[in-house]
């Protein structure tokens, strides 16, 4: 197995549908394109013959959502065979997911639900992360959500969490700075000691994306807006700490045209590249 | 409390029915409100046709009962509503349209984007020098996203006038039992009205009969007929000759 996963300077935006016709029509100012594995997962047809030619013209990050790594029933072995033969087939840059789970019981929940930062979770999350690079033979890059609630027994802070399953795994991390900021809003926390937390030579890929706002002053992470002000100060604090990473915009929601997105990833351009001089 | 016992509590408190529930924190709005709505958004793009037959209205009151009572199991959100159909049949008992265009749109839709298989070259099929014996033992397996219903509405129709939007009044019901088959043919999800009879042999062959057995309930003029449609169409992925005697008895 191959323990480390070099770094990638890059600007990337994820493969949505909406925009396919624009990928297979020309090239576009991207280094890399993030997809979301599970719409490619035992799929054919045209959706494979796009991602097929898109691959041809970029590399690609495959970003999973139903590993559920936060499972006490640990993982599923016929999801893990799907995204292995996935990764197999577009050679991947990495292959990410959340520090969340998402299936119990037999009910699979379609939501990045939170885990209480306890040491069971943290042995549970092990297992399942050495499991999935066992698999995979490949470290795998492990991606902070946003949250809404909190657990009266965590004994943890998300960051010492995340930096202790890091060094007991070796997996690398997908920062996604506005999930810093939407939870550090939601649960008053300080979201440059969240970056302080995070071992700097374990990020790999950051991600930006826009929110919205919640009941009693709460924000959601809904993937629906531009990158706020906030965001993108906390992204220059993000590129000083972490050095320049392959960075990409999220948008799952209201889906703009993709000049509209490229203009905004030029903006992470220029902010890495302004920040980067200045560090 | 364990992990698994949080889990299990924190799921069941974010799928229950709101009046079946206490109220809850903010937080677990959010999440109770992302699990409903990310279920009902996949619903909606799922059966965008059926939607707008029936009416916003109808379709929401019909998405949250299944929601309900079906929920999610599996990792993918493209699975999801595969039972969908089978419910409407249920709550549009007297709209037998209803639950049949939804089961043509759900199946066209994963017929779009089944896995992959190879196509069946007739002209390879013909040059194979199969014997009378090889043919009568010869089976198939179906195309990519192959599946087949009977139908006792127009909803092809239907499916068709709603491409762009809301159709105009259409004649939904009473038409003669009829059959819908659906495949991919290439990229693209294809669908043909057929008889009964022909169903009825499709589904035969696609649980393993060779042709001999399909031959016993139907004129072998018409096995020839449909055989050839068949390979036209690109309804199989390949021909599974039998395998000799003398190597099954080793």
């Amino acid at each position: 197995m191959n323990n480390t996963i070099a770094p990638f300077t890059g600007f990337g935006l994820g493969l949505r549908k909406e925009h396919h016709q624009d990928f297979l029509r020309a090239e576009q100012a991207l280094d890399f394109v993030e997809i979301i594995s599970e719409n490619f997962m035992a799929c054919g047809g045209w959706p494979l013959r796009t991602l097929e030619a898109v691959r041809e013209q970029y590399p690609v990050a495959m970003h999973g959502v139903s590993m559920s790594l936060g499972s006490p029933e640990g993982l599923d072995v016929g999801y893990l065979a799907e995204l292995k033969a996935l990764a197999g087939r577009i050679d991947p840059l990495w292959i990410s997911d959340h520090l969340c789970w998402t299936r119990v019981g037999g009910f699979a929940t379609h939501d990045l639900l939170p885990l209480p930062y306890t040491q069971e979770a943290l042995d549970i999350c092990v297992t399942n992360i050495n499991r999935a690079q066992d698999v995979f033979e490949r470290p795998l890059l492990i991606e902070n959500p946003s949250s809404y609630v909190s657990f009266p027994e965590s004994r943890m802070r998300e960051w010492e969490f995340l930096a202790a399953l890091s060094g007991e795994t070796g997996c690398y991390l997908l920062l996604d700075v506005n999930n810093v900021w939407v939870s550090s809003v939601n649960h008053g926390f300080d979201p440059l000691a969240f970056l302080a937390g995070i071992p700097a030579d374990r990020v790999r890929q950051i991600h930006l994306a826009g929110h919205s706002a919640g009941p009693e002053g709460m924000l959601i992470d809904t993937h629906d807006a531009p990158v706020c002000a906030e965001v993108w100060q906390l992204y220059g604090r993000a590129v000083e700490r972490f050095g320049p990473c392959a960075t990409m915009i999220e948008r799952d929601d209201a889906i703009p045209p993709l000049p509209e997105l490229l203009a905004e990833l030029a903006l992470a351009r220029d902010a890495a590249r302004m920040r980067s001089i200045a560090a | 409390m364990s992990l698994l016992e949080r889990q299990i509590a924190f799921r069941a408190e974010i799928a229950a029915q709101d009046d079946a529930s206490p109220p809850c924190s903010p937080g677990m709005e959010i999440y109770r409100n992302a699990y409903r709505g990310r279920l009902l958004a996949a619903l909606e793009i799922s059966f965008e046709r059926t939607r707008g037959w029936v009416g916003e209205e109808a379709f929401t009151a019909a998405a949250c009962h299944f929601i309900i009572a079906h929920p999610p199991e599996g990792w993918t959100l493209d699975d999801y509503g595969s039972d969908f159909p089978g419910v409407l049949a249920a709550l549009f008992a007297h709209d037998p349209e209803v639950a049949e265009l939804a089961w043509l749109e759900w199946h066209m839709q994963r017929a779009f984007a089944a896995p992959d298989k190879p196509e069946l070259d007739p002209a390879a099929l013909a040059s194979a020098g199969y014997s009378e014996a090889d043919w009568a033992n010869l089976r198939f397996a179906m195309a990519a996203g192959f599946a087949a219903t009977p139908v006792s509405t127009c909803c092809a129709q239907l499916w068709e006038a709603l491409e762009n939007g809301p159709a105009d009044a259409c004649e939904a019901g009473g038409r003669a039992e009829a059959a819908l088959l659906v495949w991919r043919s290439g990229t693209s999800p294809r669908y043909r009205l057929t008889s009964i009879e022909e169903l009825r042999a499709l589904e035969a062959i696609a649980s393993g009969a060779p042709l001999a057995v399909i031959a016993e309930s139907c004129h072998v003029a018409r096995l020839g007929e449909w055989l050839s449609q068949w390979l036209r169409d690109g309804l199989f992925s390949r021909a599974i000759p039998a395998i000799p005697e003398e190597v099954c008895n080793g």
